[in-house]
């Protein structure tokens, strides 16, 4: 393109220099063989944890896991941690009520004096 | 971020995985080179933009299945910038660096001109390069989505997580900017 074609008046022809610019850029050919080689790892290693995981639990140990009485314990559990967690709340809410509420009285005897 | 649960390819039973491994082949072989590109421009320098394009599949292959469900068959190529432009963010973030654009690789005129017009383009290659350079980052980014890669204004707003009608006018300005800033040199 020649330099009156670049320019149209006083003004750039922006897009045609960006066209030029911003050509696609071919990936080296090692990135190819660097990114199979990272995915065939990482694909690896998750099946091999999991097949490590379900080879480490003995027979009798995955009965109990697949057994619902089982279950009861774990559920009472979380149960009695999210009543717990509750409760905590729930004294939290109270104290920072009663906070505000000095909080308040002491803002408004300081509105009065003035 | 979407608390939707997201299935590891590898907890996939072997068919099911299978399949998915070879759809994403499909797609990194489709836009290799549009990660490359992508990142290349963004950082600069060839050592950096290969990282970022491992990085960029490495996510993208994490979360391909969840992807690939929810496109509704849209191309997938948006999502895959979208990552690497994530992760290009995270890059500047994490070194306090900014891009160090570069023609070295470009090789943007080839034997079509003569001499003295290779250097003259050359020159006026590096301004605009150099104006790319210091404009703000959405706009930076937007113009090498649509330059570099060839994507329309739908897929560099679902790329950038904008409207459709708020990447135009993002385009529209940025491209005007570079027209002011090469009209004042």
């Amino acid at each position: 393109m020649s330099e009156a074609q670049r320019l149209t008046g006083s003004t750039w022809d922006v897009e045609h220099l960006l066209s030029d610019a911003l050509r696609p850029i071919e990936p080296p050919e090692r990135l190819s063989g660097r990114l199979e080689d990272t995915l065939s790892a990482v694909t690896q290693a998750a099946a091999e944890e999991l097949s490590d995981w379900a080879e480490e639990l003995s027979e009798s140990e995955l009965r109990a896991l697949r057994d619902p009485r089982n279950w009861v314990r774990p559920v009472f559990a979380v149960g009695a941690g999210g009543a717990a967690a509750g409760a905590l709340l729930l004294l939290e809410a109270r104290r920072r009520g009663r906070q505000q509420a000095k909080g308040g009285l002491r803002s408004l005897a300081g509105r009065v004096r003035l | 971020m979407s608390n939707e649960k997201n299935v590891e390819p590898a907890s996939l039973d072997p068919e099911a995985k299978a399949e998915l491994d070879r759809a994403f082949e499909d797609l990194y072989r489709a836009h290799l080179r549009d990660v490359y590109s992508y990142a290349y421009y963004r950082v600069g320098n060839p050592h950096d933009a290969e990282d970022l394009t491992e990085q960029a599949f490495l996510q993208a292959y994490r979360h391909f299945d969840r992807a690939r469900r929810e496109s509704d068959g849209r191309p997938l190529r948006p999502w895959l910038i979208r990552i690497a432009h994530n992760l290009a963010s995270n890059y500047y973030r994490d070194r306090s660096r900014r891009p160090q654009t570069s023609l070295e690789n470009a090789d943007p005129i080839e034997a079509r001109h003569g001499t003295e017009a290779i250097a003259e383009g050359r020159e006026q290659l590096r301004q605009v390069m150099a104006n790319l350079d210091h404009l703000p980052d959405d706009r930076r980014d937007a113009l090498i989505m649509r330059f570099a890669l060839g994507m329309d204004n739908r897929e560099i707003a679902r790329a950038l997580g904008r409207t459709d009608g708020a990447t135009k006018v993002l385009i529209h300005r940025a491209i005007k900017q570079l027209q002011e800033e090469m009209g004042d040199e």
